[in-house]
């Protein structure tokens, strides 16, 4: 009994693709179906033709909504960023153990809802909240709004976000070899000098890795700005809604969500050709 | 607004075929064909709004109905305009029921989204939707911001000088321009058609106070209970939730606005005639009755007055005494096409 030799190299190599069947049938069927259904949908509602496109590429409304978009992502990467560098730093230099348990506090965010989250810094932030308390206890007589700002949505945001940026950046600096900067030491780079041409390079792929998926993930934020946010600073997925839930405007939602993934496809492929996006995965 | 039936007709069948075929191959049919499974079943899909709405719509609508036919009945939130279109075109359906807005509606209908429906009791059909019930959109304030006065019309409500604090209104321009022409003198009866500038000019004069747009019935009722905002327009039934929570607050019927909710089939639905069914039974005066007295609605069918007692009636817009201090909505006047409104609502709000 038995295969023949190149039986089994053949088996070997269907081996994977057998693995990989199952998910890529259920992308394939829930998610590449809907979205070109989405694509074709864009171009065909109301009537066929570019219009939508026009619509979204040309509107001030969309313009300005895509713009605050982005600009949004990039705060909420940047203050994730800073928030997360010093803090996978520490994990880092502490022991094991430490580092475990500070990576268990992090992720323990994860085990809320979504919603619930949001609706937390709700409580907190709001006019009876412990915050506004704190403000007044320490003789602010009339503390400043915080629910329903910029801050309120940014600060909820990065609070969702920062641990994908903690974890990339983590990761990578537990891979540094300490005899590099032992080496550089010993070359005469100290304090400033060591992080900026020693340290922070060889981070870079973290801070890379981090800061693209906090800024992809946040791209398509919707609940948070939309209860958390000022009313003028809509976001794209918001604005997406609302075409298709107010005005059943599906045609202009789709294209909406084209431009969005095209954009941040574009983001991609420039990560991709500067860092290579097969880091992303570690 | 027209869905193009030729896409439809095109992409319907393949998609339902293939999701048919490769649902049984995944062993996934209750994710992906859900109206398949229970076509021939006794059972009812409705749309639910939660909170007071649901409890009250349980209780006098659909165990009261499950009793009486049979069909059980399942609700499913949220109340989403958006996935009746949906289902529509794609012939899934999560749905059979669903109660809109007097704009929604005409707007639902004009889609063709409405299964016709024939008319229950006299002056009971809209727009391919039955009359149920009248809610009110009205002004709410804290009572604890130190005041001297007491706000009395939409005109208060947009004078931030003598009742300064946070405002909240519905992002719905629909409801809120007619209150911002009040609140520039115009008087109730001479709303319709609307003069759209002008009530936009008038908003200009609010925006900047208006903390945030309330998008959901629970979310205004929070705002208001924990006091985020001092002023708010807000629907009846959400607001009575928040004094009876204990909340310092307070609210007047004068100026409010009244709206109507109608109880639509979703078109072509496969429940069809347990949908219809329920639908009569839900505008029929005992069971109708029931339900707007629990949740302080008014009854759109006047059959059903008799049923209420009189112990309800403060609550309800409609009661004599409230009534004539509030004025309607009137959608098939309105004076502009509803989406365009809502479009430059839209750009408006982020300018």
């Amino acid at each position: 009994m038995g295969l023949s030799l190149s039986a089994l190299a053949e088996r070997k190599t269907l081996w994977p693709w057998l693995l990989l069947a199952p998910l890529t049938i259920y992308l394939a069927l829930f998610f590449l179906v809907p979205l070109v259904e989405v694509a074709i949908m864009s171009v065909t509602e109301p009537r066929p033709g570019l219009a939508n496109y026009e619509k979204v590429l040309t509107g001030s409304l969309y313009r300005k909504v895509f713009l605050n978009t982005f600009g949004t992502a990039l705060l909420v990467t940047l203050c994730c960023l800073l928030v997360g560098y010093p803090l996978a730093y520490l994990m880092s230099t502490v022991s094991k153990r430490a580092a475990m348990g500070i990576l268990l506090l992090i992720t323990m965010s994860f085990w809320t809802s979504f919603l619930v989250r949001t609706y937390a810094w709700m409580v907190l932030l709001g006019n009876n909240g412990p915050v506004v308390w704190l403000m007044q206890t320490l003789g602010i007589a009339e503390p400043p709004p915080l629910l329903f700002t910029r801050f309120s949505s940014t600060l909820a945001m990065v609070h969702i976000l920062a641990p994908y940026m903690i974890m990339n950046i983590y990761t990578v600096m537990q891979k540094i070899d300490p005899s590099l900067i032992r080496s550089a030491e010993s070359m005469g780079a100290y304090g400033k000098s060591l992080f900026r041409h020693v340290y922070l390079p060889l981070t870079a792929p973290g801070i890379a890795n981090g800061s693209v998926l906090v800024f992809v993930i946040c791209l398509g934020f919707y609940v948070t700005p939309v209860l958390l946010g000022s009313p003028r600073e809509q976001m794209a997925a918001g604005l997406i809604g609302n075409q298709i839930e107010q005005f059943l405007a599906f045609g202009l939602g789709s294209a909406m969500s084209i431009v969005l993934l095209v954009v941040t496809l574009v983001i991609l492929g420039i990560y991709h050709r500067r860092f290579g996006l097969d880091k992303l995965y570690g | 607004m027209t869905l193009k039936k030729t896409h439809n007709a095109l992409i319907r069948p393949n998609r339902r075929l293939f999701l048919q075929g490769t649902a049984a191959l995944a062993g996934a049919s209750a994710l992906a064909a859900p109206s398949i499974g229970r076509a021939q079943s006794k059972e009812l899909y409705i749309n639910s709004w939660g909170g007071p709405w649901l409890e009250a719509a349980t209780e006098n609508l659909f165990n009261p109905f499950t009793e009486a036919t049979g069909i059980k009945v399942n609700t499913v939130s949220p109340v989403s305009f958006a996935k009746l279109a949906a289902q529509v075109r794609t012939g899934v359906y999560e749905f059979d029921v669903t109660t809109l807005g007097g704009g929604d509606i005409v707007a639902a209908n004009n889609a063709g989204l409405l299964e016709p429906l024939e008319e229950p009791y006299p002056g009971g059909l809209f727009q391919n939707g039955v009359g149920s019930h009248a809610f009110a959109t009205m002004m709410a304030w804290r009572t604890d911001k130190g005041w001297e006065e007491t706000p009395q019309s939409w005109a208060d409500f947009w004078d931030v000088e003598r009742f300064p604090g946070g405002r909240s209104l519905q992002r719905y321009p629909a409801r809120v321009l007619p209150l911002a022409l009040l609140a520039d003198g115009v008087a109730p009866e001479d709303l319709y058609p609307l003069d759209i500038d002008r009530a936009f000019a008038k908003l200009d004069e609010i925006k900047d106070h208006i903390r945030v747009w309330w998008t959901g019935g629970a979310q205004s009722t929070q705002i208001l209970r924990d006091g985020e905002v001092d002023m708010i327009g807000i629907w009846h039934g959400r607001y009575f939730e928040a004094e009876d929570a204990g909340a310092p607050v307070d609210f007047t019927w004068n100026q409010a606005e009244l709206d109507s909710a109608y109880w639509v089939v979703a078109k072509e639905t496969p429940n069809m005639e347990a949908a219809k069914m329920f639908v009569e039974f839900a505008t029929s005066p005992e069971p109708l009755a029931g339900f707007v007295a629990q949740a302080n609605y008014g009854a759109m069918n006047p059959a059903a007055d008799e049923f209420i007692p009189d112990s309800a009636k403060p609550r309800m817009p409609t009661a004599p005494g409230n009534v004539e201090m509030t004025f309607e909505q009137d959608m098939l006047n309105f004076g502009a096409d509803p989406q365009e409104v809502a479009m430059r609502f839209d750009e408006w709000l982020a300018s």
